[in-house]
């Protein structure tokens, strides 16, 4: 963590799936000034840009506990329960997700097929 | 979960204050992520409140469907198990946990203490609820960021531009300029620097011909580049800047970076520099383009991008040796062009309104012709505000009758909305949803006449680059429609591109710059489109006129000091003249107030309440004084009632963003005064502040300085809001070219019912008190001091003089006539103080003696010295002050020739002046010239001294300045001599002078004793005019006159008032003996000065050779030496 924290050049963070692409200042698990506050994988974090807050972090993504691959936290690209899985893993393993899950899933997609058509 | 709490809860009650505070002390303590009493303090409970009632409507209609808890889930044989928990939670979808089991144990300890007085304490129940809300809360707003990131990051790879940025980067990398060209909306200006500075660009200039677009896109891009709360992107424009250190990219006017080529030409401070904007062929623009192109090759590190909307690209990429061009194609449906010119009858003639009607019939036939549920807003080009106006009424009058219509306003479903817009919406601003555009073909446009040298605003025909560019404007959303309100055959007959600005205006500032930056000659700088020469050679004939450049060409003193004030030459003289005498304070406000828009507002003008608000401040000498007053009387409001002179600027009618303009401009200038030594530095510590003064006035800026940043923390997150108030009191905002207008409205509006920004702005800027003394000096100015500042601003103004018309008193107050020099039948703008009182202007009758048709005899003749001479509708005067003419033009003057005996002048050979006694005449030429003499010198020393000296020289002692200043103040009061002015008709000004006489004769009439009035000015014949010229200025009996040409050898007998001399002398020969004859007492006065080193000093440095014909001998003196050396022959001559 020491490593990471001192290094304060910027490095970018870019989705794997969408392309995203941001820079980042810490990776962790414990961003600085969070006190209480920790996050349970392992996250590509910022500054939150939008809080006039200097000590507001912002969480851009982490890598998919399954195949590893960088996604960023948006909902079409990961989710997390309980550990972060990227959407193709997802897709993959969708039977072994909770059913509410599921149900949110599929609704998504209809949606989403509805607005390409 | 609910029954449980419910037993447990004891008196626990989550709306009470007490228990949430007592749940503060574990989640929100002081150095907690999220702290008791911030601002997502209140925003988790509020979320707490919503949370809770979420969650008990979804528990109780969950309740029946527990029982499925275990459902069908099942590991497929051999696939790979993530081992997720089997009961589902949402708590298990939030990467977030909140430790506090710290705080919970020791306050669990203490709990188990004091029982009795925690009876009420949170349970761990309470505990864990409210844990789980904090998790969802900070999920929630992890969630919120990052939607707005992904939302920013998708509109940006959305924009046309997107595509091109590696393009970019590297054409940049490898060219030294660029051109990216692309219409409004590709996102050039607001993505190409980013691009720049991802790909590690570092101090990047970027230029923009507004000073409010650098202000909104400094905030757009720190925001896009998610800096909204750092400094690595700022803004810098005339007085303001956010400009740090840190900052990498800087948005800049095109006037700011001129001064900083002024001040440093290596440009080290930037590695690339884009010129944004450069289409629209400012004068500026075109200039910086210039200038920047003879630095390039200097500084082959720097890296140049000119921006530019699709319009005539070859040229700029012609002009810097074919450099690359990146052209962006823009996202444009196709348009519908329908040609419908205007019929005959609803042509508006020259004086007369727009017609509304060809404008109502487009509305119409949108309203007949598309259904409501279409969307698509209107947006109608017109020329000016004049016509905006009239369009805007006629609209809204349609609007709410047919309410399909909203003129400037938030269109609700269904209603149109009509936006009208001077050509300022062509290119440079983006407006939403326009479907249809209505194009009435015509702009208006300043040019500058240099033969009446003024300034004319004109309508025009558009030219065929911006119709196309007004026609694209429809089709951004979809496909659109264009009306063009002109026949196709005229487009066709229009210019392909509009005039550049360089090619309509007066270069005065622009060659006086070019000077200043040792350009070399302008007429052979390599401009993108050359100005005529004969624009060039009026602007340095000017320039010359002024005193600003010498003869050869080169910067006087004063032109350098002139070149570095950003004010008009006039303006700025004014400054150099106040700092001599002891008037700096009024002139420095006076310089301020006619170099922004007058704060008197227009539709304020019929109102009776605000005229008679403004009565007192009112003044009967001129504009100038009015507008001291006004700013004097608001300062003094701004010491009085701080945030209350609001409310007085709108009682009388003032748009107090111009007083704020003129404080901070005034400070400007003061600043540079004071860096030219012109003024005396201030005095360091203010007298009386005691430490404890001191730390309540360190407090109180602290103070101030909080709320400009709440302010500008609060702007960006009510941006929206703003926009959707402005134009709600039927307003509009007038969309012009003069920048900040509208945001002066919008500052004011948004802030309307917290901090004004502006009040807290000047007091972060401006010392109070200090300004109230100065303001109070200036009030209590004598009738002396007043007729002193009257004779500055006449000088600075000169030679820009208006004549009243000999018929004016039996004309009406509105159809006063006035000349100048080189326009005839001028008018006074309705808004000057003249206008409503000209008879002030008059020759009082009892004062008159009629000597003719059109001679009228009078000590009280008063000509007007003007700001501006703009033509409208009718050429119009603005800006006045009148002066005594006889004093004032023998004063300030380039050229004033006599005839023999001097009661026949001729004043820049379009006003003649006839003086009836001889003796009079004589004597009020020779104090003239006196006075005259004695001024330029202490001028020169003034300036000589600052440019040697720095600061702490002053030239002038004060003693000899205020010699001088009685001296004039005297001559301009009581100069009591009967004379009668007029103008010269054209063929009286062409046999106006004698003309060279032959070699012979004339070394025969100049007489070897007529030694130089004036040292260093050789009396010879005048090689044009012929008579003799006296000084630069004086040329004596060169008018070709009826009265006897002997005249000039006659003598008379004259007792000099000083030395007693009686003796028979030629007018000549008085006048120069008056020059050189002081009275007793003042004979010793320099060797009297206290004046230190400092001031002999530079009185040393004055003294140069002198031959004296008398002694036959080379003396370095001062010019006062001088005299004195003369004056001992006279002496013994006698």
């Amino acid at each position: 963590m020491e490593k990471t924290m001192s290094e304060t050049r910027q490095k970018t963070f870019t989705c794997q799936l969408c392309g995203l692409s941001s820079p980042f200042t810490y990776v962790g698990q414990k961003p600085p000034n969070t006190r209480a506050i920790v996050l349970l994988e392992e996250c590509f974090v910022t500054q939150d840009p939008f809080s006039p807050d200097k000590e507001k972090f912002l969480v851009l993504g982490s890598t998919c506990s399954v195949c590893s691959m960088c996604v960023c936290v948006g909902s079409d690209c990961s989710l997390f329960y309980t550990k972060r899985f990227c959407m193709q893993c997802v897709s993959k393993h969708l039977d072994q997700f909770p059913r509410q899950i599921q149900a949110e899933l599929a609704k998504k997609k209809q949606s989403s097929k509805a607005a390409v058509s | 979960m609910d029954s449980e709490r419910g037993r447990d809860s004891r008196s626990w009650d989550w709306d009470s204050p007490q228990c949430r505070a007592q749940l503060d002390e574990i989640f929100f303590r002081r150095h907690d992520y999220i702290q008791a009493g911030s601002q997502e303090h209140r925003e988790f409970w509020a979320f707490l409140d919503r949370f809770q009632r979420f969650k008990t409507k979804r528990d109780m209609s969950a309740a029946g469907a527990k029982e499925d808890r275990k459902d069908g889930r099942k590991t497929g044989a051999g696939a790979l198990d993530l081992g997720l928990p089997e009961e589902y939670d949402a708590r298990y979808r939030i990467n977030v946990s909140v430790c506090t089991g710290d705080v919970e144990e020791r306050l669990g300890k203490s709990e188990h203490k004091g029982r009795r007085q925690r009876a009420s304490g949170p349970g761990s129940q309470e505990i864990s609820d409210c844990r789980l809300a904090l998790l969802h809360f900070l999920d929630f707003s992890q969630r919120q960021s990052f939607g707005k990131l992904a939302k920013l990051r998708r509109e940006q790879k959305n924009l046309p531009i997107f595509q091109y940025r590696d393009r970019i980067v590297e054409l940049v990398r490898k060219h030294p300029v660029v051109v990216v060209a692309g219409d409004t909306g590709c996102g050039k200006s607001t993505q190409v620097p980013q691009y720049l500075l991802s790909a590690g660009f570092n101090h990047i200039g970027c230029t923009q011909p507004r000073r409010i677009a650098c202000i909104s896109l400094a905030k757009r891009v720190s925001f896009e580049s998610l800096n909204l709360y750092g400094s690595k992107v700022g803004y810098q424009i005339r007085f303001e800047t956010t400009r740090t250190p840190a900052t990498k990219l800087l948005f800049l006017t095109e006037g700011l970076l001129l001064r900083q080529i002024q001040q440093d030409r290596t440009l080290a401070q930037y590695q690339v520099l884009i010129v944004d904007e450069v289409h629209e062929r400012h004068l500026h623009c075109d200039f910086l383009l210039g200038v920047l192109r003879s630095l390039l090759a200097e500084q082959p590190d720097l890296r140049l991008i000119l921006m530019s909307a699709t319009i005539n690209i070859k040229l700029f990429s012609d002009y810097f040796n074919g450099a690359p061009v990146l052209q962006v194609p823009g996202r444009l449906f196709p348009i519908q062009v329908i040609y419908q010119p205007i019929p005959a009858e609803e042509q508006p003639s020259r004086s007369e309104k727009l017609d509304p009607r060809p404008y109502l019939r487009i509305l119409q036939g949108i309203d007949q012709r598309y259904p409501p549920e279409e969307r698509g807003d209107l947006l109608i080009f017109l020329s000016g505000v004049a016509e905006i106006s009239t369009i805007q009424e006629a609209c809204q009058i349609y609007g709410t009758h047919t309410r399909r219509w909203i003129v400037f306003d938030i269109s609700p479903p269904g209603v149109r909305k009509c936006i009208i817009s001077t050509n300022i919406a062509e290119t440079s601003v983006t407006i939403d949803g326009v479907r249809f555009v209505v194009d009435s073909g015509k702009v208006k446009e300043m040019s500058f006449d240099p033969k009446a040298k003024m300034q004319r605003l004109q309508e025009f025909w558009i030219s065929r680059a911006s119709s196309e560019q007004r026609k694209g404007r429809a089709g951004r959303t979809g496909p659109g429609v264009c009306y063009r309100l002109y026949a196709e055959s005229d487009y066709d007959a229009f210019a392909p591109y509009p005039v550049p600005e360089i090619h309509r205006v007066a270069l005065d500032s622009l060659i006086l710059q070019m000077k200043s930056m040792c350009l070399g000659d302008p007429l052979s700088f390599v401009f993108i489109d050359p100005p005529p020469a004969a624009s060039i050679q009026t602007a340095v004939t000017y320039l010359k006129q002024q005193g600003a450049l010498d003869g050869r060409g080169e910067l006087t003193s004063i032109g350098s000091l002139l070149a570095q004030l950003p004010v008009d030459v006039v303006i700025g003289k004014m400054l150099v003249l106040g700092s001599l005498f002891k008037l700096v304070d009024p002139v420095l406000t006076v310089a301020a107030a006619l170099s922004v828009q007058s704060p008197f507002l227009r539709s304020a003008q019929h109102n009776p309440d605000c005229a008679t608000a403004r009565q007192p401040l009112n003044s009967n000498h001129g504009d100038p004084f009015t507008l001291l007053n006004t700013f004097n009387a608001w300062v003094e409001v701004k010491g009085e009632r701080g945030g209350g002179s609001r409310k007085w600027c709108r009682r009388r009618g003032l748009e107090e963003q111009r007083l704020y303009e003129m404080v901070n401009l005034r400070r400007q200038f003061k600043e540079l005064l004071r860096s030219h030594g012109l003024l005396e530095s201030e005095h360091s510590a203010p007298p009386g502040s005691d430490r404890g003064q001191r730390r309540e006035k360190l407090a109180e800026r602290k103070k101030l300085h909080q709320l400009k940043r709440d302010h500008e923390q609060q702007e960006s997150s009510r941006r929206k809001v703003l926009r959707m108030d402005e134009g709600q009191d039927g307003e509009f905002s007038s969309g012009s070219d003069t920048e900040g207008g509208g945001r002066g409205k919008k500052d004011q509006e948004g802030l309307g019912q917290n901090v004004d920004i502006q009040e807290v702005k000047f007091k972060l800027r401006h010392n109070v008190s200090e300004l109230q003394e100065a303001a109070s000096v200036s009030q209590d100015m004598s009738s002396r001091q007043q007729a002193l500042l009257k004779l500055l601003l006449c000088r600075g103004l000169y030679p820009q003089l208006a004549l009243p018309d000999e018929h004016n008193t039996t004309r009406k107050d509105s159809d006063q006539v006035f000349h100048t020099k080189n326009k005839q039948g001028v008018v006074i703008h309705p808004t000057s103080v003249f206008a409503s009182d000209p008879e002030v202007l008059q020759v009082p009758e009892d004062d008159t003696r009629e000597m003719g048709p059109d001679k009228r005899d009078s000590s009280r003749h008063q000509l007007l010295a003007f700001v501006t001479l703009l033509e409208t509708n009718k050429p119009y005067l603005s800006n006045c002050v009148r002066v005594p003419a006889l004093q004032a033009l023998l004063l300030v003057a380039n050229s004033v020739d006599s005839n023999a005996d001097c009661t026949r002048l001729v004043v820049d050979g379009w006003l003649e002046l006839e003086l009836r006694e001889a003796e009079d005449a004589l004597k009020v030429l020779s104090t003239a010239l006196n006075l005259r003499a004695e001024w330029e010198r202490l001028l020169l020393a003034q300036l000589g001294g600052s440019t040697m000296g720095g600061a702490a020289v002053q030239g002038v002692s004060r003693k000899v300045m205020e010699k001088l200043s009685e001296g004039l103040v005297r001559f301009l009061l009581y100069t009591e001599v009967s004379y009668s002015l007029r103008r010269l008709t054209a063929f009286q000004t062409q046999n106006l002078y004698i003309g060279p006489l032959s070699q012979s004769e004339g070394s025969h009439t100049s007489a070897p004793d007529v030694d130089p009035l004036f040292p260093g000015v050789e009396a010879k014949p005048d090689p044009i005019k012929g008579g003799l010229r006296v000084t630069s200025f004086f040329n004596y009996n060169c008018l070709a006159d009826s009265k006897d040409l002997y005249s000039e050898c006659l003598r008379t007998f004259w007792t000099c008032p000083n030395c007693d001399l009686y003796m028979p002398l030629t007018p000549l020969e008085r006048m120069q003996h008056e020059a050189s004859c002081r009275p007793a007492g003042e004979q010793q006065q320099p060797e009297e000065e206290p004046g230190g080193k400092a001031s002999s000093s530079s009185v040393s440095s004055l003294t140069r050779v002198y031959h004296c014909d008398v002694c036959d001998e080379d003396l370095s003196l001062t010019s006062t030496e001088i005299l004195k050396h003369k004056r001992q022959h006279m002496y013994s001559v006698k």
